[in-house]
């Protein structure tokens, strides 16, 4: 089991008020799932990524990570499992402005103290799988918006992470674009790659193959296609 | 590794807001600057005073004319003349060297050009005391002396003030006051002492100066060279000794002369130098601790304009260390940069000094290494904080920061 949660809930103080975020998500993910979270703004799939994603931590409840209770590891070993076991896709791609493709793909290797010829080679080699072998020295401004979502994917397959997160990936790119983002995401998860997609298209959520619904902090509902 | 994307990011970070990174360094250049131009200083003028010292070769002592009283009545100066140098040279006892000293300033003439010029009279051991070396012809000697021959020694920049050259002045005659002297030789160069100039001065022998020039056999002084071994307090009792008598001073009456230890002038002249250098040293230091405030300021707008990349660091799998190493690492790189131009920048100042007024110049390397090292920590000092702010923030919400 990659990630078993039980009875997850967290709540946040906003001013004198508690805000229920989610109120107790069980939810079971098996290794090489594809899987499309959905839900209105506001319904807790944002919290739910956090926390799933080792951003945050539940106010109560279980979340287990490849069989490891992870509520309760301090501050180091969150960023260990965030740097190893887990990869970051974000709407905004989040590239260092100044820093080339590669050097971007190298930085969570340069955190988990990789050693640098060794995590060349391993950059080229996860660029070359996202088809950008011949932009590895250009800058995320002199690439266009489906490149540096490749650049993002790249930086987020590096470290070889049992999941994948991937929040609102097509947000910001054109149809065509997004359509070839969402290709590459479906042949990482043919070769085995888990996969947790957040997003609010019914026409993305439709290419994975199973959708959950959240909504008001629970899971409403959870289709495998 | 972790420290090398730290530096990386640090520099690419100072690069992209250069003019910021450098309006912000500026206190930290004008501290550093400061604070080396004066250490440079104080050295410069300590060095200056150590080549007086090491050209004499060892100690002198310096008998000069002064007051006698009388009770509380001032009985005006007695003369020092020839005749109690010559009383102190009869003494076998030390092994000390005599040289009287006379002098005054005069009009010297050569061929159409004239200049006005410190004119010494001198024993031919002076030269040694004084430890100036010959660079042409020769030095005049105790012959020369005893037969008040008209013969010149001339400083090495005398030629060139007559506007004329080495060749042309050597073994010709220059005439002052109204007599010509041969110039024999030329002295090397030698520096200016800052009292006096031996570069620009006449020498010529003693007897020859008080019976053809100054007709008179009164002194300046007479300086005493002793070795560093000896004791100067007994040599001191035995000028004191000697020179009473020959001014016929009854017991109970006060010297007509002083007894000047010029080494301990100038190291109490070092002192004064070295209290004065930490002052404005100390001084300047502020500015260097007021810029590291300046810097902690731009550290703390730099992480708050940065959180989204703080935070998607923290995705990436940063730890708080290595956040707080980067943003510690970007405070000293921006101080170490102000610290190494300000360096520079004092450095050339001084040298400019030095070589437009003629000092010698001396830049400490522990002035340099300790404003490199004072720099680094006013960095780590107030980087500390902004860095801390940076580790500790939550990366869900940075991610999210507009």
């Amino acid at each position: 089991m990659t990630i078993k949660t039980t009875q997850l809930k967290r709540s946040f103080a906003v001013g004198s008020e508690t805000v229920h975020a989610l109120k107790g998500i069980d939810l079971n993910v098996e290794a090489g799932e594809f899987i499309s979270i959905m839900g209105p703004s506001g319904s807790g799939k944002t919290t739910l990524m956090n926390i799933i994603g080792c951003l945050d931590t539940p106010t109560s409840g279980e979340y287990y990570l490849n069989n490891q209770l992870v509520n309760e590891l301090d501050e180091d070993s969150l960023a260990r499992i965030r740097n190893k076991e887990i990869g970051f896709v974000f709407q905004s791609f989040h590239l260092l402005a100044k820093n080339s493709a590669l050097d971007n793909v190298l930085l969570p290797m340069k955190y988990a103290g990789a050693n640098m010829a060794d995590a060349a080679i391993r950059a080229k080699f996860v660029l070359d799988q996202v088809g950008l072998s011949d932009r590895i020295n250009h800058g995320p401004s002199e690439l266009s918006g489906g490149q540096q979502q490749r650049v993002a994917i790249a930086r987020a397959l590096v470290n070889k992470p049992s999941i994948l997160f991937a929040d609102e990936p097509t947000g910001n790119l054109d149809s065509k674009t997004g359509e070839d983002v969402m290709n590459l995401f479906k042949e990482l998860n043919e070769e085995g790659q888990t996969i947790i997609l957040i997003t609010h298209e019914q026409d993305i959520a439709k290419q994975s193959k199973r959708t959950i619904t959240i909504r008001d902090g629970l899971i409403e509902t959870d289709k495998q296609i | 590794m972790l420290i090398m994307e730290a530096i990386y990011s640090a520099i690419s970070s100072i690069r992209t807001n250069a003019v910021r990174s450098f309006l912000t360094s500026l206190a930290i250049i004008i501290g550093t600057a400061a604070v080396i131009a004066v250490i440079g200083l104080g050295s410069s003028a300590n060095k200056a005073l150590e080549e007086d010292i090491d050209d004499l070769g060892g100690r002198t002592l310096s008998v000069q004319p002064s007051q006698r009283r009388s009770g509380a009545v001032t009985m005006g100066i007695n003369p020092l003349v020839i005749k109690d140098a010559e009383a102190l040279t009869r003494n076998t006892e030390h092994d000390w060297k005599i040289s009287p000293t006379m002098s005054g300033y005069r009009q010297v003439k050569f061929g159409n050009s004239n200049m006005r010029a410190r004119v010494g009279g001198y024993l031919p051991i002076h030269f040694e005391v004084r430890g100036y070396d010959l660079e042409h012809g020769r030095l005049f000697n105790e012959d020369d002396n005893l037969g008040r021959r008209k013969v010149i020694v001339i400083g090495s920049k005398v030629p060139k003030e007559l506007k004329t050259s080495v060749k042309n002045i050597l073994n010709k005659n220059v005439t002052l006051g109204g007599v010509t002297y041969e110039v024999v030789g030329i002295l090397e160069e030698e520096g200016s002492t800052g009292w006096q100039n031996p570069d620009e001065e006449f020498y010529i022998p003693i007897l020859t100066a008080a019976q053809r020039v100054f007709g008179t056999e009164r002194l300046d002084g007479i300086n005493v060279g002793i070795s560093n071994e000896s004791n100067v307090d007994y040599v001191m009792m035995t000028i004191e000794q000697i020179l009473r008598q020959k001014h016929n001073i009854g017991p109970g009456k006060d010297n007509d002369f002083r007894i000047n230890d010029y080494s301990q002038f100038s190291e109490l002249r070092n002192q004064a130098t070295g209290i004065f250098t930490a002052l404005i040293a100390g001084i300047a230091g502020i500015s260097l601790v007021v810029g590291g405030i300046g810097v902690m300021n731009i550290m703390l707008v730099s992480v708050t304009e940065r959180t989204r990349e703080i935070g998607l660091r923290k995705a990436l799998g940063a730890t708080q260390k290595a956040i707080m190493l980067q943003f510690i690492v970007e405070a000293m790189l921006l101080c170490l940069i102000g610290g190494l131009v300000g360096i520079f920048i004092g450095t050339s100042f001084l040298f400019l000094l030095a070589t437009l007024f003629d000092w010698p110049f001396a830049m400490p390397f522990s002035a340099i290494i300790g404003s490199i090292t004072f720099s680094l920590l006013v960095g780590l000092f107030f980087g500390i904080w902004p860095a801390k702010r940076a580790a500790r923030l939550d990366p869900a919400t940075s991610l999210r920061h507009e």
